[in-house]
C-alpha cells in the first residue's frame, strides 16, 4: 500500500466512543500498513456521528480529516493516499458557532503524554498561579464569574473563598467525575481527552484553597477515562506537581459504584466515608464540614478543566465570552433526533435554534423540542428556541442547564412517553431515604405508565400538577427537587398531547402503542400480500383488513410494504376497510 | 442565642438547636416520625416540614438550626398540605392492618381479636368484658348475629373462618349473670327511650355506663322488640332474653310495657320532662306485595308474633320471601306441623338476603323452594288458597346490585295452599311527629343521631330493617350524641385511620402474616346441633352452646390480623391529626414482606417507613450496628446483614422495638 510521503503524522480518535466504532482495528491497520509513520492515539473531536475519525497531519502543516473508516483497503488506503474518499469536512455551521476553549486540545494532543499537553501551554496557568497569592487565584476566578458547571452554578470563586478561609487540621477538594446523567458525556470525553487539563485546574484549586487531599470520585463505568488520569496523576507525581509551597497533595481516584445521586455532594461525601450513598440535609455544607468532617469543596470536571484557562489568559478575557449571569463557554452533549450529535462547545448565551438546527442539522420541520439538563431538566419546545442558552433563561422557562446533557426530541416522539422515560430513570435512582422522593417520584411514574398504556384518566393529570411541585418543595437533594421536571415541563408546554391520552384515547405522536391503530390504506395496495405473510401474529386477514387486537404494532408491515400504504394512525379514527 | 419566629411568635434557640427541638420545648405540636432525640438527625420523613417565609422554602423542622431573625409558618394551610401529602405518601407504601377485619366489619367495632384471644387463653370473663364494651346484648346476638366479623375473617384465605360468635355466646352463657360492669353513680341527667329492641336497650345501657338514668317505654307487653317478637324459640329462647334483660334492671334501666308513643304519650312531652329522648321504634309495618287477593296471605312479621313459640298447624304453607324473616317463618310452620312448607323467592338462591345457614337448616327440616316465581293473585277456592304465579328470569342489575327479575310472559301456573305468608319485608310505622326519608324511616343526623332538638333516634327505624348488631352499634351511637350533648364527655367522634392488607378474597396464604407458631390448622368447631326429630316437632333451641376447651382450640386458629403498633403507631396517630387519608394516593406497595424467624421478634418490612431509626438506634445506641439499609428507591429495605435473622439476643434489647414508628420491628406476642 502506498504511502503518500508529505504525511508527517496520524492521529486517531482512541477514546470511548471512537473505539465503540471501532477505531481499535483503524489503528491496528494503520500501523500494519504505514510502520514508518508517527501515528498518535487521541481523544475526542466531538463528531460523533463521524467516528472512527482519523486526522492526517503533513509536512507542510495541513490537517485532512477522514471519517466512518474502517480496518479494510478502501479506508485505509484512502487515508495513506490522502485521497478524498472518506474525507471529512466539518459541517460549516458547527464551525461557525463553535468556541473550542476548554475542548481546545481535546483530540489534538495525546492524552496520556504530559509532554504534549505542556508543550501545548500546559501546567503555564499552574505556574502563574503560583506566582501569585491563593487570594488572587480566588479573585480571579470570582472575577471570571465561573459558576459550578455540574448542575448547580454555583459560583465557583465563591465557594473557594468559603473554603480558603477555613482553619483546619485538613482541607479536602474533590472532583465530580460521577457524570449520571444518560446521554451526558463532557466530562468523561474531557478526563478521556486531556486528564492533564481537569487535574491542573485541581492542583490550583488545591494552592488557592490550602487543600492537601485531592480526590477524584469519577464512574467505574468509565474505564478509559480513570486509565488516562491514573497515568497523569502518576506524571504529575513525577514531576513534582503535587508539592506546592511545602505541602505534599495526595491525589486518589475513588471509583464510584454507580448510584446516581452519588453525584450530589453529601451523598458523594457519604459514599467516600464507606457509607451508603444518601444524602443529608445541607446545612452544615461540605465547606463546612465535608468528608469525615474535613472542609470540603467539590466541583465538577469541567469547572476544573475551566480553571487553566482562567488563570492563564486572565479573568477579564474570560468574562467577556458569555451573557451577563452566566461566563465562558459550556460544553454539551448533543444527542437525539438530528443529524450531527456529539460534543460541543459554544458561548454562554448561544440560542437553542443556532445549536439544534445549527450545530445539531436537525430539520426544523421535525423538532418538538429539547430536553435540556438530562433526566431532571425540562422539555423546551419549538417555539422557544430563541432563547439563550444560560443558567437563568433556562431556569425561568421551567428547564436546567444542568451538567449539558441535551436530546433533540422530534414530532415522533410522544411527549407523555418522553417524561414517562426521564421518571423511569429517576424514580429508579431515588436513594430512597425522603419520603417526596422514593414514594413520590414513583407515584409519579406509575401515573405515567397507565397514561400512556392508555389507562389514564383526567384526575390523573391533576395529581401530576399537583404532586410534582410538592416533590419538589418537600425533597431533601437535588434528585428529589428536580425529578419532576420532565412532567411539569411537559404538562406546561404539551398538554394538549396529555389530554389527547387521557380524555381522547389517542396518542398524537403515534408512539404509544395502546392508543394507536394499524391501518392498510386500500388505494395505493398492490396486493403483493407481503404484510400478510410477514406479520408475526397473523393480524392481517387475506382482504387486507388489519385486526387491531391481535396487532402488537411491531411495525413489521409498515416497513415491509412497498407501497407504504400501511400506517399507524390515531386510534379509533380510521376504518380498516375491506379491499 | 438565636432569635427567630415560629408562627410570628418570638422564640429563642441555642447554637445548633433545630426549630423542631425550640417548638416541642415550646408546646407547638410539629408532627413527626423519623426524629428521634437518642440518634443522629435521619430526615427521613418530612413529615415535620417548616417554611422559611424569607426564602420560601420548605424544609425539615428536626434538621434546620433557625437563623438569626428567621420567621417560620410552622401552621398555615400550605405547611398543612405539605405535611398532610408527605403522611398520605407514607400511607400509600405502608402495608399492614391497624385493625384486624373482623373488629373493622363488625357494625358494633367489637374488639373481636381481642376477645377471641382471651377466650382462647380460658379467659371467659374478660372475653365478655371486651364484648360488652360494644355489644351489651351478648346472649341474643352471640345466637343470632349473621356474623359479619367471620365473612371477613382472613383465616378464610385458608380454610373456615374462626367461629368468632360462639365465644361470645360461651362467654355470655358462663358469666352473664355474674358479671356486673362497674357503674358510675347516677348524675342526675335522665334520657326517655322509646322501645325497649335492641337499639333502645343498648342506648339504655351505654347511657348507664356513663351515669344516666333512663327510662324505656315499650308497647307491647314484654320487653325486646324483634327479639322476642320477630326471633322464633328455637333460634333464640324466651328464657335466654329474659335473663338478659333482667341485667338491665339490675343495672337501673326502668322499663315499662304496654305504653305505646302517640296513645298513651307524646313525643313532645317527653322531649321536655327529660333531658332527652330516644326513638327506637323498629320496623313492624310489614310491606305489602301488592297484588290481588293480599288480603288471604298472613303478614310474615305479624305471624311470627303470635306463632314463635308455638300455635296452630298451618296445614300446606306457602312463604313468600327470601330474607331472614322468611326463614323464621317457613322453620316455624315445620315445627307447627305443616304438611308441607314451600318458599317462593322471585331470584335465585344466589341472591336470597337470608344467612346461608338459615337456608341450609331450613332446607335439612325439609323447606321445598320455588325460585325465580312471584305471586300475582291469590283467591280462595272450596276451602284452599290458590296462589296464580308467574316464573321469572334475571336480568341486568339493579340499584342493590342484584340481578332483576323479569316476569316470563305467559309462564303463569297456580299454587295451592291452606296458609300464605308474606314475609317480604317491613317498614318503619313513624308517626308524623318524626322526620322521615323516602324510604319512610327516621332523618337523622348520623354523626350524633340527633333528630331534631334533644330528640334522637336510632336502630331499625332509621336504618331500616336490619340487624340486632347493628341497631345495638347504633344505640350506642346515639347514647354518645346525647352525653356529649349534655355535655357529659369532652370524646369528639375521632377520625380513625385504617391500613387494611386488603380483603381476603383478595389475598393469598403468602400474605398473611402470622406472629405466633402455634396457629392451629384444624377444621373449624362443628355446630352442636340437636337432632333433626326435635328439631321438627319442638321449639327447643336448634343449636347448644359449645363447650370451654373446643373454644380455646378454636381460637388457636386465629391469625390476629391486627397491627401489634395498634396502640401507639405515629403514622397513624400523625395521619389521623393531620387529616391524612389512606386511599388518597394508590399505586403499588414495596416489594417486601415480613421476617418471623426470631423467636420473639417479627420484623414486618411491609410496614416500614424507611426511616431509620432502627439502624441508627442499633448502631449509635446500642453499639451493634446490626441493621441497615439495602436495596434502592422504592424498595429499599431495612435488614440484618446477609438477609439472616436478628440474633435471638436482641430479645434481651429490643430498642429499635421501643423506637420504631410504625410497629414494623415489634414483638411477636401483643399486649
Amino acid at each position: 500500500m502506498t504511502v503518500n510521503e508529505n504525511i508527517k503524522k496520524i492521529r486517531v480518535g482512541t477514546a470511548s466512543c471512537g473505539l465503540a466504532a471501532g477505531g481499535a482495528a483503524v489503528l491496528e491497520a494503520l500501523h500494519l500498513h504505514a510502520p514508518n509513520i508517527d501515528i498518535d492515539e487521541v481523544g475526542c473531536l466531538g463528531h460523533c456521528y463521524a467516528e472512527p475519525m482519523v486526522e492526517v497531519v503533513t509536512n507542510d502543516g495541513k490537517s485532512y480529516l477522514y471519517a466512518g473508516v474502517d480496518d479494510q483497503e478502501s479506508a485505509i488506503s484512502s487515508i495513506l493516499s490522502l485521497s478524498d474518499k472518506f474525507r471529512f469536512k466539518i459541517p460549516p455551521v458547527r464551525e461557525s458557532k463553535e468556541l473550542l476553549k476548554v475542548l481546545k486540545l481535546a483530540g489534538k494532543i495525546c492524552p496520556t503524554s504530559y509532554d504534549e499537553y505542556v508543550a501545548n501551554g500546559g501546567y503555564a496557568a499552574l505556574k502563574k498561579a503560583l506566582a501569585n497569592t491563593p487570594e488572587w487565584v480566588i479573585n480571579e476566578i470570582k472575577e471570571s464569574g465561573l459558576r459550578g458547571r455540574g448542575g448547580g452554578g454555583f459560583p465557583t470563586g465563591v465557594k473557594w473563598s468559603f473554603l480558603a478561609t477555613k482553619e483546619a487540621e485538613q482541607k479536602i477538594l474533590i472532583c465530580n467525575a460521577d457524570e449520571g446523567d444518560p446521554g451526558a458525556f463532557m466530562d468523561r470525553s474531557l478526563m478521556e481527552s486531556v486528564p492533564h487539563q481537569m487535574l491542573e485546574g485541581m492542583l490550583i484549586g488545591a494552592y488557592a484553597t490550602g487543600a492537601t487531599r485531592l480526590i477524584i470520585y469519577c464512574r467505574a463505568e468509565y474505564p478509559l477515562a480513570i486509565k488516562h488520569l491514573k497515568i497523569a496523576i502518576e506524571q504529575i507525581y513525577q514531576n513534582g506537581l503535587n508539592k506546592i509551597e511545602g505541602r505534599e497533595l495526595d491525589i486518589m481516584i475513588k471509583e464510584g459504584a454507580g448510584a446516581f445521586v452519588c453525584g450530589e455532594e453529601t451523598s458523594m461525601i457519604a459514599s467516600l466515608e464507606g457509607k451508603r450513598g444518601t444524602p443529608r440535609f445541607r446545612p452544615p455544607f461540605p465547606t463546612d464540614r465535608g468528608l469525615n468532617n474535613f472542609p470540603t469543596s467539590i466541583n465538577n470536571v469541567e469547572t476544573f478543566g475551566n480553571i487553566p484557562l482562567i488563570i492563564k489568559d486572565g479573568a477579564e478575557s474570560y468574562a467577556a465570552i458569555g451573557t451577563a449571569g452566566s461566563k465562558g463557554t459550556k460544553l454539551f452533549a448533543l444527542a437525539g433526533d438530528l443529524k450531527y450529535p456529539g460534543l460541543i462547545e459554544v458561548p454562554m448565551g448561544t440560542t437553542l435554534s443556532e445549536i439544534v438546527f445549527g450545530i445539531g442539522g436537525a430539520d426544523p420541520e421535525k423538532v418538538k423540542a429539547v430536553q435540556t439538563g438530562g433526566p431532571s431538566g425540562g422539555c423546551i419546545p419549538k417555539s422557544l428556541f430563541d432563547t439563550p442558552v444560560d443558567y437563568d433563561s433556562l431556569k425561568s422557562l421551567g428547564a436546567i442547564m444542568g451538567s449539558g446533557g441535551m436530546i433533540v426530541i422530534s414530532n415522533e416522539r410522544c411527549m407523555v412517553e418522553t417524561a414517562r422515560f426521564f421518571l423511569d430513570f429517576t424514580h429508579r435512582e431515588s436513594c430512597g431515604k425522603c419520603t417526596f422522593c422514593r414514594v413520590g417520584t414513583t407515584r409519579m411514574y406509575e401515573t405515567l405508565e397507565r397514561i400512556v398504556a392508555g389507562n389514564g384518566k383526567r384526575e390523573d393529570l391533576d395529581f401530576l400538577e399537583n404532586i410534582g411541585p410538592k416533590i419538589i418543595k418537600g425533597s431533601l437533594c437535588g434528585l428529589g427537587q428536580t425529578a419532576p421536571n420532565p412532567v411539569l415541563a411537559t404538562l406546561r408546554y404539551f398538554r394538549n398531547e396529555y389530554e389527547d391520552h387521557v380524555l381522547r384515547g389517542q396518542c398524537s405522536a403515534l408512539q404509544c402503542n395502546n392508543l394507536v391503530d394499524v391501518v392498510l390504506f386500500k388505494d395505493n395496495c398492490i396486493k403483493c400480500r407481503l404484510c400478510i405473510k410477514n406479520c408475526p401474529v397473523n393480524a392481517i386477514s387475506d382482504d387486507f383488513v388489519v385486526d387491531n387486537n391481535l396487532c402488537t404494532r411491531c411495525n413489521t408491515c409498515i416497513e415491509i410494504c412497498p407501497k407504504k400504504t400501511i400506517a399507524r394512525t390515531k386510534r379509533g379514527e380510521v376504518v380498516n376497510d375491506k379491499i | 442565642m438565636i432569635k427567630f419566629k415560629i408562627d410570628g411568635k418570638e422564640f429563642e434557640a441555642e447554637p445548633g438547636q433545630t426549630i423542631l427541638s425550640v417548638a416541642d420545648a415550646n408546646g407547638i405540636y410539629i408532627p413527626t416520625l423519623c426524629y428521634n432525640e437518642k440518634i443522629s438527625r435521619t430526615t427521613s420523613c418530612f413529615v415535620c416540614l417548616v417554611k422559611d417565609l424569607k426564602t420560601g422554602r420548605f424544609m425539615p423542622s428536626c434538621s434546620a438550626c433557625p437563623n438569626e431573625g428567621g420567621e417560620y409558618d410552622s401552621s398555615s394551610d400550605e405547611v398543612a398540605d405539605m405535611r398532610r401529602t408527605a403522611l398520605e405518601l407514607l400511607l400509600s407504601e405502608h402495608t399492614g392492618d391497624c385493625e384486624a377485619p373482623c373488629t373493622i366489619a363488625c357494625p358494633a367495632h367489637a374488639n373481636v381479636e381481642e376477645y377471641v384471644r382471651a377466650g382462647r387463653e380460658g379467659d371467659f370473663l374478660e372475653s365478655l368484658k371486651i364484648i360488652k364494651q360494644r355489644i351489651p346484648l351478648p346472649m341474643s346476638i352471640g345466637r343470632v348475629c349473621p356474623r359479619f366479623c367471620e365473612k371477613d375473617c382472613r383465616k378464610n384465605v385458608t380454610a373456615k373462618p374462626v367461629a368468632i360468635n360462639d365465644f361470645k355466646r360461651l362467654a355470655a352463657d358462663m358469666f352473664y349473670d355474674s358479671y356486673l360492669e362497674d357503674l358510675p353513680p347516677l348524675n342526675g341527667k335522665k334520657v326517655a327511650v322509646i322501645g325497649a329492641g335492641p337499639a333502645g336497650l343498648a342506648a339504655a345501657y351505654f347511657l348507664r355506663l356513663n351515669g344516666v338514668a333512663t327510662k324505656i317505654f315499650e308497647k307491647q307487653a314484654k320487653p325486646g322488640g324483634m327479639l322476642r317478637y320477630g326471633i322464633p324459640e328455637y333460634r333464640l329462647p324466651k328464657s335466654i332474653l329474659d335473663q338478659e334483660i333482667a341485667h338491665f334492671i339490675k343495672m337501673g334501666v326502668e322499663i315499662e310495657c304496654g305504653k305505646e308513643l302517640g296513645k298513651d304519650f307524646k313525643l313532645a312531652d317527653l322531649s321536655k320532662q327529660y333531658d332527652a329522648v330516644i326513638a327506637a321504634i323498629g320496623c313492624w309495618k310489614p310491606s305489602s306485595m301488592r297484588t290481588e287477593g293480599e288480603e288471604f296471605a298472613a303478614q310474615g312479621i305479624k305471624w311470627l308474633e303470635i306463632n314463635n313459640c308455638g300455635g296452630n298447624n298451618p296445614g300446606r304453607t306457602i312463604v313468600v320471601g327470601g330474607g331472614n324473616t322468611a326463614m323464621d317463618c317457613v322453620r316455624t310452620s315445620i315445627r307447627l306441623g305443616a304438611s308441607e312448607v314451600t318458599c317462593c323467592y322471585r331470584r335465585t338462591e344466589k341472591e336470597m338476603p337470608a344467612e346461608e345457614i338459615e337456608i341450609q337448616e331450613a332446607k335439612e327440616e325439609g323447606v321445598k323452594f320455588e325460585f325465580l316465581t312471584a305471586p300475582i293473585s291469590i283467591c280462595k277456592e272450596n276451602g284452599e288458597l290458590v296462589m296464580t304465579c308467574q316464573r321469572m328470569e334475571l336480568g341486568e342489575p339493579d340499584a342493590s346490585g342484584r340481578r332483576k327479575p323479569v316476569p316470563i310472559p305467559g309462564s303463569e301456573y297456580q299454587m295451592t295452599a291452606d296458609t300464605i305468608i308474606a314475609a317480604i319485608g317491613q317498614a318503619t310505622d313513624a308517626t308524623e311527629e318524626f322526620g322521615v326519608d323516602k324510604y319512610g324511616n327516621i332523618k337523622v343526623d348520623l354523626s350524633n343521631f340527633m333528630m331534631i332538638g334533644n330528640i334522637f333516634a336510632a336502630g331499625d327505624c332509621v336504618s331500616g330493617a336490619a340487624t340486632v348488631v347493628e341497631a345495638v352499634a347504633a344505640g350506642r351511637k346515639a347514647a354518645l350524641g346525647i352525653l356529649r350533648m349534655l355535655k357529659l364527655t369532652n370524646e369528639t367522634p375521632e377520625r380513625t385511620i385504617n391500613v387494611s392488607r386488603g380483603h381476603w378474597s383478595s389475598l393469598s396464604k403468602k400474605d398473611l402474616v402470622f406472629l405466633r407458631d402455634n396457629i392451629s390448622d384444624e377444621e373449624r368447631v362443628a355446630l352442636d346441633l340437636i337432632p333433626l326429630e326435635k328439631r321438627l316437632s319442638s321449639f327447643e333451641e336448634v343449636s347448644r352452646t359449645l363447650k370451654p376447651e373446643d373454644m380455646m382450640a378454636e381460637g388457636k386458629r386465629c391469625i390476629e390480623c391486627s397491627c401489634t403498633a395498634k396502640e401507639d403507631c405515629k403514622l397513624k396517630k400523625h395521619s389521623e391529626s393531620c387529616g391524612a387519608r389512606v386511599d388518597a394516593i394508590s399505586g403499588k406497595k414495596p416489594e417486601a414482606s415480613y421476617d418471623n424467624r426470631h423467636p420473639v421478634i417479627i420484623h414486618d418490612k411491609m410496614k416500614c417507613i424507611k426511616c431509620g431509626i432502627c439502624v441508627k438506634i442499633c448502631k449509635e445506641v446500642v453499639n451493634e450496628n446490626l441493621l441497615s439499609a439495602k436495596k434502592r428507591g422504592f424498595n429499599t429495605e431495612i435488614s440484618a446483614a446477609y438477609g439472616l435473622p436478628l440474633p435471638v439476643s436482641c430479645k434481651d434489647c429490643g430498642q429499635c422495638i421501643i423506637e420504631c414508628p410504625v410497629g414494623a420491628l415489634d414483638w411477636k406476642i401483643k399486649k
